[in-house]
């Protein structure tokens, strides 16, 4: 099944065709990229000690910047590589969340609690 | 930092080697999943069912871009009352009890095997063996309907919320951990054990065969009602006129 868009910078409508193979290869290595991100953030805050809603706000800032260094990798023709760029930003958010609490609690009490 | 002072050795001896283990557990989890799974044997029978369902499924969606005499040709080999396909084939109704199915039982003992006994072994040893413990605090406040959940095995009235023992440790790992198992073994691994719940809660609808009697009937049913509508009934005037505007385009 192929995603069809519509442009509408002219008046003719012109529907373009993702590959759909594709499309689900990239988001499994974004879905690699996001695993990472989350683990790698998610130590860095705990080796940090931060806590509470200081936390939290790193994380999204994590998944502000994972979401900023793809679109400098993709360049201005994003759209060659992704349907939308706000599902970029937005999907998986709370299951990289998961991850990153678990790493954020287990370096946190290795490091802070003891 | 802690108002609450743990011993360090809980740390190295506790803490650590939970999180280590359950990590091990679902490599070889997986592992042995692999050598236990069994190639799915596919009958040459139902491969042909499924392919001539997408036959006259395309033909349905498709049958637009050919030429009426055409599609009523293909019609015909499927649905005719005599010598159709869906019509002449006869197939038994699927067997609705997987017990019959010897294959299917050796399938279902080898998940139970690889999946549920390691979860009980394995969390059952945990708890026996690292029983007691607080292992460590969450970095963030959480509300005390969290304390079950956190702190099972330590029933502290006045502990804070945050402070987690050892036994939902090790839950918070098994859960925690799917992503990672994800990035360390590639997709579809089977080291997830959360989604293999999953699948035992809603499993039962889904692992049914489907009846190739009723799909063969349903299907001949729509091909049935299917009227040919020509798409390129009209080509050769959209071809003209659009030759048409070409040829005047230069003029204007």
């Amino acid at each position: 099944m192929s995603v069809a868009k519509v442009t509408k910078d002219n008046n003719k409508s012109e529907p373009v065709a993702y590959s759909d193979a594709a499309l689900r290869n990239n988001a499994v290595v974004v879905e690699y990229c996001r695993t990472s991100m989350a683990a790698l953030s998610g130590s860095t805050a705990g080796v940090l000690g931060l806590t509470g809603l200081y936390g939290f706000a790193f994380y999204v800032f994590a998944v502000v910047s994972l979401w900023v260094m793809f679109m400098v990798k993709t360049g201005p023709n994003w759209n060659k590589y992704y349907v939308s760029r706000q599902s970029l930003l937005t999907n998986g958010f709370f299951g990289a969340l998961f991850t990153y609490v678990l790493f954020w609690t287990f370096i946190y009490g290795m490091v802070h609690v003891y | 930092m802690a108002e609450l002072l743990l011993d360090p050795k809980i740390r190295l001896w506790v803490f650590l080697p939970i999180v280590i283990i359950t990590f091990l557990v679902g490599i070889v989890r997986h592992y042995v999943s692999i050598i236990l799974s069994s190639q799915k044997k596919i009958e040459l029978l139902q491969v042909q069912d499924s392919q001539v369902m997408i036959r006259a499924r395309l033909l349905r969606e498709n049958g637009k871009y050919i030429p009426r005499q055409s599609f009523a040709m293909r019609r015909h080999w499927f649905n005719n009352e005599e010598t159709g396909y869906f019509k002449v084939q006869k197939r038994a109704a699927a067997s609705q009890n997987p017990m019959t199915d010897p294959g299917m039982m050796t399938d279902m003992l080898k998940g139970n095997v690889t999946n549920v006994l390691p979860m009980i072994v394995i969390g059952g040893w945990i708890n026996w063996m690292f029983s007691g413990f607080l292992t460590t605090k969450v970095p963030f406040p959480l509300t005390l309907r969290f304390k079950p959940m956190l702190q099972r095995g330590v029933e502290l009235a006045y502990l804070d919320a945050s402070w987690v023992s050892s036994a939902s440790w090790y839950f918070l790992n098994v859960f925690g951990l799917r992503t990672i198992y994800a990035l360390v073994l590639g997709e579809n691994n089977a080291a997830d054990q959360s989604k293999i719940m999953q699948e035992q809660m809603s499993g039962a609808a889904m692992a049914m065969p489907q009846d190739p009697k009723a799909a063969f009937k349903a299907e001949w049913e729509a091909l049935e009602i299917t009227e040919h509508r020509w798409a390129v009934a009209n080509a050769e005037i959209d071809v003209l006129s659009i030759l048409d505007d070409h040829q005047h385009e230069p003029q204007q």
